[in-house]
């Protein structure tokens, strides 16, 4: 038994020395998910009507429950989308959600994910859910996969609001919604 | 030493393509918004079960300060919440596995070593210490535990887990995949060995364990809909007898479907089944089960009302002695009616009225209404308060288990009731901590007494409703994130029992009514990333002496993870428990009671 372990040891020990440390660091999962938000926006095409006029600000909306705090502000100052600034608005109902154009939708205990995606309805916003939120999804639900942030996506569903999503960004689906 | 995390700046250089790439650590707990929730609730998430090299679920369960874990041989543990721990006494917790209920009604117990859900596929075990409210099903007297696998679209891709240790090992395998283009499957096995635990306060007893578990769960979602199909079979062997141990299967369908923007309804139904076979005693049960739940918001009022219907069919045979079952073989219902209230009277203050009508085969209707009142004046502070009435059903064995011209059936048997007066505070003092402290007090009436009784000169022994009196205690926890690479969680829990016969009655084995319970329970746990990839977690708790007799002393003990990611793909890690004495005991259980003892494994586990 004792050589056993003492062998497990001496074979973690000897793979820490030959890895290079830099190789795999880690990001929090959170983090990630923030960094994630305002990149969409850039490979989505919406109906003229609901793009920012002039200098307007893409706007960011969390809506319900908000797993992100500060990172998500950091991620949106570092993106921009065609010259336009992205800023980040938080609210606890789906009543405002005409000025979004991604609205990350978190559930909250008396408002669940399904019945503030059900207020949005067919309006032209990217729906973004998170199926630690429960089963429910927007048109982009992320998911973990392999230790890693991926995400589905219900390309019918964005079709029918007028919003056309890039193959770039279907690409990195695990799946597509047709 | 060195933070484990990229920082944020870094991820902003990244492309997307680059972003769907790394590896993350899952959120933890401290990243989640206060829960409103007004009651002791404890949460166990998955990622903790995994960093602290657990094997079984109950093992997972002595992550919950309010919890009561007491290890009774190789693969039995006796659990319970705010006391009457014991085998014959732990009858007053409810458990289920995705909203499958895994406490019988045979002997109101559950059987720990019955069930193996791969536990990398664990959501969350919410531990709740107090009644369970009106939401949950019979029997949450004293507590509930709620263990929820991962929706299948959180488990895609493969997962290999092997551990080897010179006292156990398991083997694990998951395959996910997306089925459709709104649906995805796991599908998973695993496998346990255990070796018997040395002789302790118990009879000598073969309790070697082992066994395997398979089964798949399937989910489907659409804009409104929400669909899971699930399936586990086991089989477990002891080696007791030849023969012995138990196997089983269950199913369960689930539709939640969201009607309006403030409305939704649920509907599950499921069926299970085991059998088990121990020392020439064999018992199974069937249970089938239906439920539906309607939710809706309306102004500043969210409800929820629903009903249920159980039906279980045991059967009971002993070859070993004179105890039996009669009938052996039985069919029992339990009807039940609910509605809850959650109104927020102002943006801090939420009463939450609740009534349950339960009506079970052995125990006529029965009326279980809450009151909470939770008190929340920003985003970093609750108060909450609660008053419940719960009560126990009678189990076959309480009313119907007799032995001739020595224990005599008792068809008068009737619930245990409790009432119980809760209030606590939940709080996140700062950015990096957490903290929670709950009091108790719960007041018993009817709880069960074995008593003598003499019928034409004859001696008999009479299971009856004898004690009444209360318990008291506080159980607490908190968390604080001491430094990017070091995370601290120290909890407690207390307890106090004043609980008297009534009038002429006389218990003549109270251990087997009133439980075995320490008075204290710490527990503290560190989380350490010690370097960019290797992680040190260690738990340790210490428990204090059971003084009902045959005493066992108090104890301190420790276990541990030390795990090392060795590329995208592969962890190694070296794992154990009890690791402070090569043997204590835990549970004074005079027939079973082995003793725990040290155990160190090493393992690794691959996804991709």
């Amino acid at each position: 038994m004792r050589r056993g372990l003492s062998l497990v040891l001496a074979l973690i020990a000897a793979a820490a020395a030959f890895v290079p440390s830099s190789a795999l660091a880690q990001a929090s999962e959170t983090a990630v998910k923030a960094a994630f938000l305002p990149r969409f926006a850039r490979y989505v095409t919406w109906p003229a009507a609901a793009v920012p006029k002039n200098d307007d600000p893409f706007v960011l909306c969390v809506i319900g429950d908000d797993p992100f705090g500060g990172a998500l502000d950091q991620a949106a100052r570092s993106q921009s989308i065609d010259g336009k600034r992205i800023i980040v608005r938080r609210m606890g109902t789906a009543a405002g959600v005409d000025g979004c154009q991604v609205a990350f939708v978190g559930g909250t205990p008396s408002q669940p994910v399904g019945q503030l995606l059900a207020a949005i309805g067919r309006k032209p916003v990217l729906t973004v859910t998170d199926a630690r939120g429960g089963g429910q999804r927007g048109l982009i639900h992320f998911s973990i996969v392999g230790g890693r942030v991926r995400f589905f996506i219900d390309q019918a569903g964005a079709e029918r609001r007028g919003l056309t999503i890039s193959s770039r960004l279907l690409a990195l689906a695990v799946g597509v919604r047709q | 030493m060195q933070p484990a995390s990229l920082p944020q700046d870094d991820l902003a250089d990244l492309s997307i393509e680059e972003l769907a790439q790394i590896q993350v650590r899952s959120a933890s707990k401290r990243d989640e918004p206060l829960s409103a929730a007004a009651a002791a609730l404890y949460v166990i998430t998955g990622e903790e079960i995994e960093s602290n090299g657990i094997t079984s679920l109950p093992e997972a369960l002595r992550l919950a300060p309010n919890l009561s874990v007491q290890q009774v041989d190789a693969s039995q543990y006796s659990i319970s919440a705010r006391g009457f721990n014991g085998i014959q006494a732990g009858n007053k917790v409810l458990a289920m596995i995705d909203g499958r209920s895994i406490y019988t009604p045979l002997g109101s117990t559950v059987f720990w070593n019955q069930w193996w859900p791969l536990l990398e596929d664990i959501q969350q075990i919410e531990v709740i210490s107090g009644p369970g409210g009106t939401l949950y099903g019979p029997n949450a007297v004293n507590g509930v535990i709620n263990v929820t696998t991962k929706d299948a679209q959180e488990t895609l891709g493969t997962l290999v887990r092997g551990t080897a240790g010179p006292l156990e090992g398991t083997a694990a395998i998951r395959h996910g995949f997306t089925l459709g283009d709104s649906g995805a499957v796991r599908v998973y096995a695993n496998w346990h060995d255990a070796e018997g635990l040395p002789t302790g306060i118990g009879d000598p007893v073969r309790d070697a364990y082992r066994g395997w578990q398979a089964g798949f769960r399937s989910d489907f979602v659409t804009d409104s809909d929400h669909f899971t199909l699930q399936a586990d079979i086991f089989r477990n062997n002891a080696e007791t007898l030849p023969g012995d141990g138990a196997r089983g299967h269950n199913m369960l369908a689930r539709w939640s479907r969201t009607l309006s923007p403030t409305s939704s309804f649920q509907l599950q139904t499921y069926y299970d089944w085991f059998k088990r076979d121990v020392l020439l005693v064999d018992d199974s049960v069937s249970t089938m089960d239906a439920e539906g739940q309607f939710n809706a918001t309306v102004g500043p009022h969210v409800i929820v009302a629903g009903a249920g219907v159980r039906t279980t069919r045991d059967r009971f045979v002993n070859e070993q002695n004179f105890f039996q079952l009669n009938p052996s073989s039985r069919r029992l219902w339990v009807y039940n009616g609910f509605v809850q209230d959650h109104f927020r009277m102002t943006d801090e203050l939420a009463l939450t009225l609740g009534v349950k009508i339960e009506r079970s085969t052995f125990s006529g209707w029965q009326v279980l209404p809450n009151a909470r009142l939770s008190w929340q004046p920003n985003d970093r502070n609750l108060l909450w308060a609660a008053v419940s009435r719960a009560v126990r059903t009678p189990s076959r064995i309480d009313r119907q288990l007799e032995a001739s011209a020595f224990l005599a059936a008792a068809p008068d048997f009737d619930s245990e009731k409790l009432i119980a007066v809760e209030a606590g505070y939940r709080g996140q003092p700062s950015d990096t901590t957490s903290l929670s402290i709950n009091g108790f007090v719960n007041f018993y009436d009817d709880l069960r007494t074995t008593e003598l009784f003499f019928e034409d000169g004859h001696p008999f022994f009479q299971l009856r409703n004898g004690y009444k009196g209360k318990t008291y205690g506080i159980d607490g926890w908190g968390s604080a994130q001491m430094t990017p690479w070091w995370r601290l969680q120290l909890g407690f829990s207390t307890l106090w029992k004043d609980i008297d016969e009534k009038g002429e009655h006389v218990d003549l084995v109270p251990r087997n009514s009133l439980g075995n319970d320490p008075h204290w329970k710490i527990i503290a746990r560190s989380d350490f990333e010690v370097a960019p990839r290797v992680q040190l977690s260690i738990n340790g708790r210490a428990v204090g002496d059971i003084e009902q007799d045959p005493e066992v002393g108090s104890y301190v003990e420790a276990g541990g993870q030390l795990s090392y990611q060795l590329d995208e793909d592969v962890e190694l890690f070296l794992a154990g428990r009890n690791l402070l004495h090569r043997t204590h005991a835990e549970s004074n259980d005079p027939d079973a009671g082995q003793l725990a003892r040290r155990s160190i494994y090493a393992g690794a586990r691959a996804r991709f």
